[in-house]
């Protein structure tokens, strides 16, 4: 991990000791944005990914400009129209533009990914610093607690969770942030035991600085690296658990456009008739895991120096 | 050993019933019990028969009560009854399991079979084409949703080669080939995604284990490639995929839920999806623990089976 800002800051309060001069000798450092810079330049898949990302943010945020159509409007006089050049991606079986509904879909994947693993990561990373640093009874019974919601499979529990909820969007992002927080706290807790080994932690505490600071400035900058890498190939799961659970019934509900709705409530029904009503709502959602899942992987790439090794 | 074994087991309880605290508590937060809410959708009903009934389902007892009662009921193999059907959930469960087995079974010899050559491929000619196009297909399975997949298969299959699968499931023993016609498809989608984080983790070791001294040894002593490969490092790289697949049993029962819902297989996932559907709890909370008790068993398993394999990891 880099710990750059940890050992900087400490490299700042204390510069007697010979041990800690040494680990502060000047080295050539390059910032984490940079080595991310490289990692895409030099990984063509990683480049499409961020770009796909880049695409997927965009729509998101202008949907209601790039929509040739409104995604609610519904015109019986063209239902089940082929894919043509007034409807790209043809229309559903009460007339509404697919590539519209798809468009506006973006924003529901998006937000329900982002909110759902900042909320999960957010709380995970809690979970991980405060079970790493203080370790004993407190880790003892928290990690046991993680262990019992993990033994449950994910998309169970999500289920489970937006069963004795309501279905609807926000439940479902919810549900999905309970599914996240085990794992992240694991890799949260795993990154400060290793990080609490460093020197510059042990000089802080012999210089007698309260343990909340050591946490915040000195521990957390050297975890953050695992949280974004873990957080970025969670936004694919999250979008892909809501695109399920949508698909179940159990998610976004009719009519907003939502991916995996799409595909449930007209993509199956008429699916031999009009197999682009589940092709295209397929592959955005497909598109949009996969970016995330290469862009985590190029992170990791990026910023875990013993991938960068192996690589 | 014994001691490891007993250390072990002594971890588990604690995380199966916590796991069963969470799963009792989650059907108890919704506001009201989970009857009110059953029998207010159904339609209207007096007050008189709404008390009967939940006295006679036992659910006017306080919740400790409650889920000592379940917990009871859960390890003598007795979970009560559905509230939608009235018929036993261990009768319901004896009929889902098997379906459940066998596509999972299914699942994974194919998962596997796609899975371990991809990776070796990939791994033997890294940075080639072939290399790429392993990846390619790994990624995919992690990133296509089964849903997805599932209704792409049952819709091309119709469109281009006027079949379906056959509709109303027959058990192996009544009817092989119609089982293995309703079977085959949903089994390639499942393993498909299962194969992916296999794929991915064969392609790494088997990398890691081709760099090893005793690997460059075997190719100085001029040993054929296919032997190098095969029988010398492919055999340490399998170790680190065991556990994957040992892994990938949550993934199965999640992937189970969807795939079991689109091809109409009436296996556990399905019962779990119907009875969240319908609010059934009973039947969900049953399903959601057996599922919990399954998996820790098997983590539990999967360390018993190291720890005996490697005597170092009794004794950390």
């Amino acid at each position: 991990m880099n710990g750059d800002r940890g050992a900087a800051s400490m490299t700042a309060a204390v510069p007697a000791p010979a041990v800690l001069s040494t680990a502060a000798a000047p080295v050539e450092t390059i910032s984490r944005t940079r080595l991310l810079w490289l990692t895409l330049r030099r990984k063509p898949l990683g480049a499409v990914s961020a770009a796909l990302i880049l695409l997927l943010i965009v729509t998101a945020i202008l949907a209601n400009v790039l929509a040739p159509y409104d995604p609610l409007e519904t015109r019986p006089d063209i239902r089940l129209q082929p894919p043509s050049r007034e409807h790209l991606f043809g229309t559903d079986d009460i007339g509404r533009d697919v590539l519209s509904r798809i468009i506006y879909g973006s924003r529901i994947s998006l937000w329900v990914g982002l909110l759902a693993v900042g909320i999960g990561t957010g709380a995970g990373m809690i979970i991980g610093l405060v079970c790493g640093y203080w370790e004993g009874r407190t880790d003892l019974a928290l990690q046991r607690l993680m262990d019992a919601v993990q033994a449950i499979p994910g998309l169970i529990l999500a289920l489970a969770i937006v069963s004795v909820l309501t279905p609807n969007t926000t439940n479902a992002m919810l549900a999905i942030a309970m599914v996240i927080i085990p794992g992240n706290s694991r890799i949260v807790r795993g990154a400060v035991l290793s990080a609490k080994q460093n020197r510059y932690v042990e000089a802080a505490e012999a210089l007698g600085c309260r343990q909340l600071h050591i946490l915040v400035r000195h521990i957390l900058p050297n975890v953050t690296a695992p949280i974004l890498i873990i957080a970025s190939i969670w936004l694919g799961n999250a979008i892909l658990i809501e695109a399920t659970l949508s698909f179940l019934g159990v998610g976004t509900q009719p009519p907003t456009p939502s991916w995996g709705l799409m595909l449930s409530s007209t993509g199956r029904a008429f699916m031999e008739r009009a197999p682009w009503l589940a092709v295209f709502p397929g592959l955005a959602i497909s598109l949009a895991v996969l970016a995330f899942n290469l862009f985590g992987d190029t992170l990791r790439d990026a910023w875990d120096p013993k991938l960068r090794r192996n690589g | 050993m014994y001691k490891y074994v007993l250390r072990r087991i002594f971890l588990a309880v604690p995380v199966l019933l916590l796991s069963s605290l969470i799963v009792f508590g989650l059907m108890r937060v919704m506001p009201g019990d989970a009857l009110t809410v059953l029998m207010g959708e159904s339609g209207n009903i007096g007050e008189k028969e709404l008390a009967k009934v939940r006295k006679d389902l036992r659910l006017d007892l306080p919740y400790y009560q409650q889920y000592g009662l379940w917990l009871w009921q859960m390890v003598s193999l007795r979970p009560g009854d559905s509230l939608l059907t009235g018929e036993p959930i261990a009768v319901s469960l004896g009929k889902a399991i098997p379906v459940t087995l066998e596509l999972a079974a299914l699942a994974m010899i194919l998962g596997l079979a796609l899975a371990i050559p991809i990776g070796v491929l990939s791994a033997t000619r890294q940075d080639t084409a072939s290399d790429y196009a392993g990846r390619v297909v790994a990624v995919s399975g992690l990133s296509f949703p089964d849903f997805w997949l599932g209704t792409l298969v049952i819709t091309f299959a119709a469109i281009w080669f006027h079949w379906i699968p056959p509709i109303g499931y027959t058990s192996l023993w009544d009817s092989p080939w119609r089982n293995l016609q309703q079977f085959l498809l949903p089994a390639a989608v499942l393993g498909f995604r299962l194969s992916a984080a296999t794929m991915r983790m064969t392609r790494s070791t088997v990398l890691e284990v081709l760099r090893e001294d005793y690997v460059r040894t075997a190719w100085a002593k001029g040993l054929g490639g296919r032997i190098v490969v095969y029988k010398h490092a492919l055999k340490n790289a399998l170790i680190p995929v065991v556990t994957v697949v040992g892994g990938q049993l949550g993934v199965l029962l999640a992937g189970a839920v969807v795939i079991e819902t689109i091809f109409a297989l009436p296996g556990m996932g399905r019962l779990t999806v119907e009875a969240i559907q319908y609010r059934d709890y009973p039947v969900v909370q049953t399903n959601v623990m057996l599922v919990a008790a399954i998996l820790v068993s098997l983590n539990l398993a999967v360390d018993l089976t190291y720890a005996w394999l490697d005597p170092r990891i009794r004794y950390r």
